[in-house]
């Protein structure tokens, strides 16, 4: 299922960017609040293997790695801290050191996530509808330029390929490939330049320029759009509040030191959990509503 | 009602002393079918720009355009954007967006439309071309014929009342071609559609034209009503070669009959004029004496990559020393795969390739492409390397090794400066000078007329006698029909059909010359012009004198 | 929809904008806002960044021809970023801006970090190669009077530019992993990162040696042919 997907563009930037905004406002010595932290991780990891299910498995163990890497490589350069668990050529290891690094490492693996699924969502046509609201001509560049890129890979490919069939293209040696490769690109930019200039061509041609463009697009703004953008809004200026206020606030040094908590404290944690995992309810949601929808049938 | 109106116009490209465009005056009605020919390099694309106000190329232009009345000069950009639209030769370049469906806004958002209007007017030309399955693909994923229609639909979207095509089929099979020239005439009747077009290939578009304009070397030859210009144009021979073959065979018999232009007309020309005692010409044996086999393809699988679908099926089949071999097929069967497999620039993952009785692996590097083996690839502009022509043959035309033809008038001119023609003809010579024993060529008359065609056809000929082996992918049947030893028929990454050209066509009912067409209920293998006309010779005394 | 109307504002944040507010955005970001420099910096630079195209480039009349060179010169260094050793992205941006100017140096730059990033992924870095990106487009634009007339200094600006963008990507390195800014651990890091600096410089100026004569009279020849 992905339902979340199907949101206007807009709808998921905005929700995005509040969720990955707080993830990285986290992301310094003072709030580096556990509980936000795996909220957003655990939020990250949700939506993303929701989205994907089995596939892509691997990636996981890699970012697995990287999280127990970046945990245990604080400690060892980073010797601030009271406990100190054991002393490795008298540099001492402490606790506070070993969790601050557990910590960031959960940042910022949840924030690679987070732009992980992002990255998924926010297709290239998604960016340019947003982009085409703010500036139509920036967008209409991007979109020649993203039509182009495939276009320039199998030229280039072509090119080669006719060069070797004249026998005018060789890769033996470094210098005969730089010298091969050298030449290639040059027809390339030929090439690209005067097609480009063919295309210019078919833009004046069907009035390019006259006057102010409009952006066309496929997406429309429906109810449920609105309904997710505000939610998100709100959650996101509570939690901004909150953090802010220094409800949430969590020191590792000297030693491990936080905020008592208080009604503020709670309300961001909840509001922090809601927009974590607001992507997950949709998905879930959906899949329920089609469960019950096919037991009628 | 009359549309447009051209009064003498002339030009010259900047640094060009002879003029591309000489003093040609001529007028357009409301709902005409105007196809414009010519041959190669003699200034139709360059005459289609002038037509359009924003393509007028650099260069000094005389003359005026009138559009309903008015000098295209004074009208407004929006008007003129509007109302006359353009389809160039190459799909590929003209597209500007990445997704089908903002292509086909584009021109609207130019101006400025709301998003409903364009809503609607998109939605609209997206059924009326039947695209609604690929609308919200990206462009880099269509066929060459979806492209070209791509193109027109978003030139129709801004409901133009004058619609201009520089050879919008070039690029295409015969089955699409003839598709996209349907779809014009369905819409130069539906919306009664001004329809100016250039074309080399006449046999499906003079049908469906009411008027005929021929020019020569810049200059305006005839234009006319086209049964008339037709006429006019009989016994001229440049211009006959590339009349639909109704036409080529009508004018070598001197009748006081009306033309038949049409196949039906053909058909029943020669059902009247000619009683059908003889049906079959003795055919000259083709010599069965066993050559030895130059290139050789045994059980060959290929695929681009491990998830695509196989491009290249069991393809299976021999070619001998001094032979042309030409292969036909569809859009995207996979024809310009099997060269580049042939040529060893790709490598099958299944069967063996065999080079002058060598696997084609055990060659070393580059050993394969000196004098042995040498391909002209589809698109000719990727084997220009110079800024000018002079450079380009310099760059590996040996001082001894002498052209077929002559491209010197051309020698200071950028390789992207020339005409489509031009530029197949360049890369020819520089694939020739390599002086291979085998020489693959894709598609190499695209764009050609029909008298340059012949030029190719005599020198691949030339060519094959001094031994050397011509294997060339082709959307030209007639072509192949006239000067192949031997046509393949690809399909689906296999050959499924082979055999000497008069069997092999006389075999396909809808993958076959116009000729082989029409006198197929009455002859027997008939597949060229002057095959039919010998046969019907045979065929007179008895008939209408 | 943001738009500036008057022209010279739109000049005079042209100019103000990369040079005045951006660094002064960075400077404050690490200094004063030492809690969340990171996120502070990245999104105020990416802002300015659009509001600087959306005033210089939304506006003003950009001739068709203009508009598809960048897009033509972007997509290329989006390809070229795929060949292993080269990167030319620098190389590309850097001569646009030589021969096209330097609102179209920052766009190529900007739009060849962003778009290549749909294939090697979008992630809080895409601002800052953005914003480095663009700067070298936009000063190789001011610079453009030099770079034209000897290839000396062309490769020197090439090479210089390579060591900068190396330097400002060390630099959100250091804040990506929220180690409090100390100049200590800014030198530890251009250390390690040498050898990679030094490639790039290389690959530079071995591009801008080997490209950047025919590329300009390319470009000078489609200039001359189509009038852009
Ligand atoms: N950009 C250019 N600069 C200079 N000369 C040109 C340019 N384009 C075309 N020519 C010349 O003008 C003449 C007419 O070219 P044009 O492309 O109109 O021929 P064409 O009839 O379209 O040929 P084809 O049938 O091969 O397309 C040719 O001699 C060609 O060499
Ligand atoms: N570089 C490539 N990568 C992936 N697929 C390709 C590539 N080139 C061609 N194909 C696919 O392989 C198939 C055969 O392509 P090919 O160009 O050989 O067809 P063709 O017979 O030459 O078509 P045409 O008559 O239009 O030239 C097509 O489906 C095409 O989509
Ligand atoms: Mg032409
Ligand atoms: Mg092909």
């Amino acid at each position: 299922m992905k339902a979340f997907d199907n949101y206007n563009p807009i709808t998921i930037f905005i929700y995005f960017a509040s969720v990955i905004t707080i993830g990285m406002f986290c992301l310094n010595p003072v709030t580096m609040n556990p509980l936000i932290l795996f909220l957003s991780l655990s939020g990250a990891l949700t939506t993303y293997i929701i989205r994907n299910r089995m596939s892509g498995v691997k990636s996981h163990f890699f970012f697995l790695g990287m999280f127990i890497l970046l945990a245990v490589i604080n400690p060892l350069f980073n010797h601030n801290g009271v406990t100190v668990l054991l002393i490795i050529n008298n540099n001492p290891i402490t606790l506070e050191a070993l969790l601050y690094g557990t910590a960031s490492a959960a940042a910022i693996i949840s924030v690679i996530y987070w732009f992980r699924s992002f990255s998924q969502i926010m297709t290239s046509d998604k960016l340019l509808y947003i982009l085409g609201n703010i500036s139509p001509k920036f967008a209409l560049i991007l979109s020649m330029t993203l039509r182009y890129v495939p276009l320039f890979e199998n030229q280039t490919q072509k090119v080669i390929q006719a060069q070797r069939g004249l026998g005018l293209y060789s890769d033996t040696d470094f210098m005969s490939r730089v010298r091969g490769g050298t030449r290639v690109f040059s027809v390339m930019v030929t090439w690209a330049l005067e097609n480009g200039v063919v295309t210019s061509d078919s833009m004046t041609a069907r009035g390019y320029g006259i006057t102010k463009r409009t952006f066309f697009s496929i997406f429309k703004f429906r109810k449920k759009d609105i309904a997710v953008t505000v939610a998100s809004l709100i959650l996101f200026a509570i939690i901004l509040t909150g953090v802010i206020s220094g409800a949430i606030n969590f020191r590792f040094y000297p030693e491990i030191s936080h905020a008592q908590t208080t009604a503020v404290s709670v309300i961001t944690y909840i509001a922090y959990g809601l927009l974590t995992f607001l992507p997950a309810a949709i998905e879930t949601e959906e899949e329920i509503k089609w469960k019950y929808l096919k037991s009628k049938i | 009602m009359e549309i447009l109106k051209i009064e003498n116009l002339t030009f010259s490209y900047p640094l060009c002393e002879e003029k591309a465009i000489e003093s040609i005056s001529f007028s357009v009605d409301r709902g005409d079918f105007v196809t414009v020919c010519g041959p190669t390099g003699c200034g139709k694309s360059t005459l289609m720009r002038l037509l359009k106000k924003e393509l007028i190329p650099l260069g000094e232009m005389s003359g005026k355009v009138y559009y309903k009345g008015r000098d295209v000069q004074t009208l407004s950009e929006k008007e003129t954007a509007c109302s006359i639209g353009f389809v160039a030769q190459r799909p590929e370049e003209q597209i500007v967006t990445d997704k089908v469906w903002h292509e086909l806004a584009f021109g609207l958002e130019n101006m400025g439309m709301p998003q409903d209007v364009i809503r609607r007017r998109v939605s609209e030309m997206t059924c009326y071309f039947g695209i609604e399955d690929w609308f919200e693909k990206s462009v880099a994923e269509l066929s060459g014929g979806q492209k070209q229609l791509l193109n027109l639909a978003s030139v129709m979207v801004m409901q133009p009342d004058i619609l201009i095509l520089d050879e919008p089929t070039a690029q295409l099979d015969p089955i699409a071609a003839s598709d996209f020239i349907s779809t014009l005439s369905k819409l130069n009747r539906d919306l009664s559609l001004t329809v100016i077009i250039t074309e080399h290939r006449l046999e499906e578009i003079i049908p469906v034209s009411n008027k005929l304009f021929a020019m020569e070397s810049g200059k305006m030859l005839k234009y006319g009503e086209t049964r008339e210009t037709v006429k006019a144009l009989r016994n001229n021979a440049v211009f006959m070669q590339g009349m639909p073959a109704a036409v080529r065979i009508f004018s070598s018999f001197d009748l006081s009959l009306p033309c038949p232009l049409t196949a039906r007309e053909g058909r029943e020309f020669i059902e009247k004029n000619f009683d059908n005692r003889v049906s079959e010409l003795e055919t000259p044996l083709s010599n069965t004496e066993k050559k030895d086999a130059v290139l050789e393809f045994s059980d060959v699988y290929f695929k681009y990559s491990k998830e695509m679908p196989d491009v290249l099926r069991g393809l299976d089949f021999k070619v001998y020393k001094g032979e042309i071999f030409c292969i036909l097929g569809g859009n995207g069967s996979g024809k310009s795969t099997c060269l580049s497999v042939a040529a060893g620039l790709r490598r099958q993952y299944s069967g063996t390739v065999r080079v002058l009785g060598k696997k084609i692996k055990d060659y070393k590097k580059n050993e394969l492409y000196r004098g042995c083996i040498s391909l002209l690839p589809q698109d000719v502009q990727t084997v220009f390397l110079k800024n000018t022509v002079k450079e380009e043959l310099e760059d590996v035309v040996s001082k001894d090794h002498t052209l077929p033809y002559d491209l010197s008038e051309l020698n200071d001119r950028h390789p992207y400066d020339i005409s489509g023609g031009q530029q197949q003809l360049l890369a020819l010579a520089k694939v020739l000078s390599s002086a291979p024993q085998i020489l693959l060529l894709d598609e190499p008359t695209k764009g050609l007329d029909a008298y340059a065609k012949k030029e190719i056809g005599v020198i691949l000929q030339k060519l094959a006698q001094t031994g050397l082996t011509v294997v060339c992918v082709t959307h030209d049947v007639e072509f192949a029909a006239e000067w192949a030893d031997r046509c393949a028929m690809f399909f689906r990454g296999e050959i499924t059909s082979c055999g000497i050209p008069s069997e092999f066509f006389a075999g396909n009912n809808f993958y076959t010359t116009a000729v082989n067409r029409m006198t197929s209920n009455y002859y027997k293998n008939i597949t060229t012009v002057s095959d039919a006309v010998k046969i019907m010779r045979l065929n007179m005394n008895g008939g209408a004198e | 929809m943001i738009t500036i109307k008057n022209a010279s504002v739109r000049n005079a944040l042209r100019i103000i904008i990369p040079f005045a507010l951006i660094p002064a955005i960075i400077i404050m970001g690490v200094y004063v806002f030492k809690e969340n420099s990171y996120m502070f910096i990245s999104v105020g630079v990416i802002i300015l960044s659009l509001i600087l195209f959306i005033s210089g480039f939304e506006k003003k009349k950009t001739g068709t021809r203009r508009l598809i060179i960048v897009a033509v010169m972007t997509a290329l260094s989006v390809v070229g970023r795929f060949i292993p050793v080269f990167k030319p992205v620098t190389a590309l941006t850097v001569i646009t801006a030589v021969y096209i100017g330097g609102e179209a140096g920052f766009l190529v730059g900007t739009m060849s970090a962003l778009i290549s990033n749909f294939w090697f992924g979008q992630g809080p870095w895409t601002p800052f190669q953005m914003f480095a990106w663009g700067m070298i487009g936009l000063v190789g634009g001011l610079l453009s009077k030099y770079l034209k007339k000897s290839k000396a200094a062309l490769i020197t600006y090439g090479v210089a530019a390579g060591i900068v963008y190396s330097f400002i990507m060390d630099f959100w390195a250091i804040i990506w992993n929220n180690e409090i800014i100390s100049i200590e651990a800014y030198l530890a890091s251009l250390l390690t990162a040498i050898p990679y600096t030094v490639i790039y410089a290389i690959s530079n100026m071995l591009f801008f040696a080997l490209l950047a004569k025919p590329f300009g009279e390319k470009l000078e020849r489609v200039k001359l042919k189509y009038g852009v």
